[in-house]
């Protein structure tokens, strides 16, 4: 069977990022790349930054259609669009920079608020978890890591990490967790 | 059964009946429960989401060489791979850089029609040093395509500078120290010494440093003398720099009298630099300085640039502070030999370490 020239619709691309369709992120990805691209560069910045600027859009994007009431209310180009031009202008002030952008013509833009600050509280956690992992040092960020996300079992990672048995593993489980409570919850956020 | 082995057990789906019942009616019951569970649920769906994103990104970044290949990565050698660790840090600070040459380019260009173009053409030179813990972890991870580890990265910028006078005054590039909190400076036959800025130029993008210590710098013999008539076309050049901890060498010849777009205070210059070099002195056969490695052009290879000395000591003289006196009539390193050169000007550049906090 060939493939159908057909455009994928915004509904198809929305629909393929909720599954997880590999094949529907590519062709999201390279559809849209350009027109980051262009809003980067036209606007102080370098082709690296803009790669950056538009995987951090793709993860909003992600991120967003993940949630059940999810409901794009504008084109998926206008979605995009909207999100890098946000990232790229708190980027631009981060330097100090004062914003420079230019309006483009006709330039249509989305209320993309509510997912700029779920992204940004999410990305303010993930940094936080990441420096209490840091503070925890090993072999407790590995032994987390093992148990919540690979599900390894108490006894592969008792002969893992050398333990006499998945009862010890159990309890230093129990430990590093106690240790990363505190640490991920009593230190403050550290950017918003 | 602690609590914690109960809140792993209902979010795995392991109780039994019976057991996921009253661990239910519990929560429904029992704040502080309750409470202890929603934490706890936070925590473990915060490592793991952490663990997902991280996949996640890895995936885009083989999207997109895969589409549209690896080419705008080749040059700037100080960007690879932040992305990869939520290296947001590092990111912005490699960024900087390049806002620090857009702010350059376009104090250079009235006009500011090329400007653009211009700032993605050349590539800063200092280099971007990411500590990197769980280094071990990491690799073993690239390979099982789990999640890399978490990883400490404060983004350090490195780059090179030369003594100008026996007053403890380096010069180096703006658009390394621009935004640093701390400066030091280090070579083979000095230990690492704190240095403060004097003077910021950043259209020349060139920034003069003193060292703070007396001390560091009250046997100085600085040996070189500057170029005092312009340079030729041809005329080979020579520099020294940090691209690497250790000093390297590289030569070759002045290819242009001008920079980018006819900048005027720039020569143009087939030495083969590497982040690092910015801020290292050129030289010419004579062993005297013509200039200070600026940056090069990211879309030819062997095309660098060098600010002029002459407009280095212009920019000096009317600044007008105090000390900051250079010696233009010295006979400096005239006869001898290139290695007897390089030996005696050695001492006399710098590894330029900039620290930042956050």
């Amino acid at each position: 069977m060939s493939r159908t020239k057909t455009p994928i619709s915004d509904e198809a691309f929305i629909a393929g990022l909720k599954s997880g369709d590999s094949l529907i992120l590519v062709a999201l990805y390279k559809k849209y790349y350009n027109i980051v691209l262009k809003l980067v560069v036209g606007n102080s910045g370098t082709q690296e930054s803009a790669e950056d600027i538009y995987q951090e859009t793709i993860i909003v994007l992600y991120e967003a259609v993940q949630k059940p009431n999810f409901v794009l209310s504008c084109q998926l180009q206008t979605f995009i669009y909207s999100i890098a031009k946000r990232l790229w202008l708190k980027q631009l002030r981060k330097f100090g920079q004062v914003s420079l952008m230019r309006e483009e013509e006709e330039e249509q833009l989305a209320d993309v608020q509510t997912e700029m600050q779920e992204h940004l509280q999410k990305e303010a956690d993930l940094e936080r978890m990441n420096q209490s992992l840091t503070t925890l040092g090993e072999p407790c960020a590995t032994l987390l890591n093992d148990f919540y996300v690979l599900k390894l079992s108490m006894e592969t990672i008792s002969e893992k990490f050398g333990y006499t048995n998945a009862d010890t593993a159990k309890n230093q489980k129990y430990k590093c967790l106690q240790r990363l409570k505190k640490q991920f919850f009593e230190t403050n956020s550290v950017e918003a | 059964m602690r609590s914690v082995d109960l809140f792993d057990g209902y979010l795995q789906g392991t109780l039994s009946t019976e057991e996921h019942k009253q661990f239910e009616l519990r929560l429904k019951t029992d704040l502080v429960f309750e409470q202890a569970f929603e934490q706890h649920k936070t925590l473990v769906e915060t490592l793991q989401n952490r663990a997902k994103q991280e996949v996640f990104k890895a995936q885009l970044k083989a999207i997109h060489t895969e589409a549209f290949g690896n080419d705008a990565r080749v040059i700037s050698i100080k960007q690879e791979g932040f992305f990869q660790r939520f290296g947001k840090t590092a990111f912005i600070a490699a960024s900087t850089g390049l806002i620090a040459v857009i702010t350059t380019v376009a104090l250079l260009s009235a006009g500011g029609y090329l400007l653009k173009r211009q700032s993605n053409e050349i590539t800063d030179l200092k280099r971007e040093v990411v500590e990197l813990k769980y280094s071990q972890n990491g690799i073993v991870s690239a390979f099982t395509s789990q999640p890399a580890p978490p990883r400490y990265a404060p983004a350090n910028l490195e780059g090179s500078g030369f003594a100008l006078n026996n007053n403890g005054f380096i010069i180096t590039s703006w658009h390394t120290i621009s935004d640093a909190d701390s400066i030091f400076i280090e070579n083979k036959f000095l230990e690492r010494t704190l240095a403060k800025v004097m003077i910021s130029d950043p259209k020349l993008d060139i920034a003069i440093l003193k060292i703070e210590t007396d001390t560091v710098y009250k046997n100085w013999n600085v040996p070189f003398a500057y170029a005092t008539k312009p340079s030729d076309l041809g005329e080979k050049v020579f520099t020294l720099g940090f691209p690497r901890k250790e000093v390297v060498y590289g030569e070759g010849a002045l290819s242009a009298l001008s920079g980018h777009y006819n900048d005027t205070t720039m020569y143009q210059v087939s030495i083969p630099v590497n982040p690092g070099n910015s801020g290292g002195p050129v030289m010419n056969e004579q062993g005297n300085i013509i200039g200070m490695i600026r940056g090069k052009l990211s879309s030819a290879e062997g095309t660098s640039y060098a600010v002029k000395i002459s407009d280095i000591l212009n920019s000096i003289n009317s600044s007008n502070t105090e000390g900051l006196n250079v010696n233009v009539s010295k006979k400096g390193l005239k006869n001898l030999k290139r290695v007897e050169q390089i030996k005696r000007i050695n001492p006399y550049v710098f590894n330029i370490m900039v620290y930042k906090e956050n």
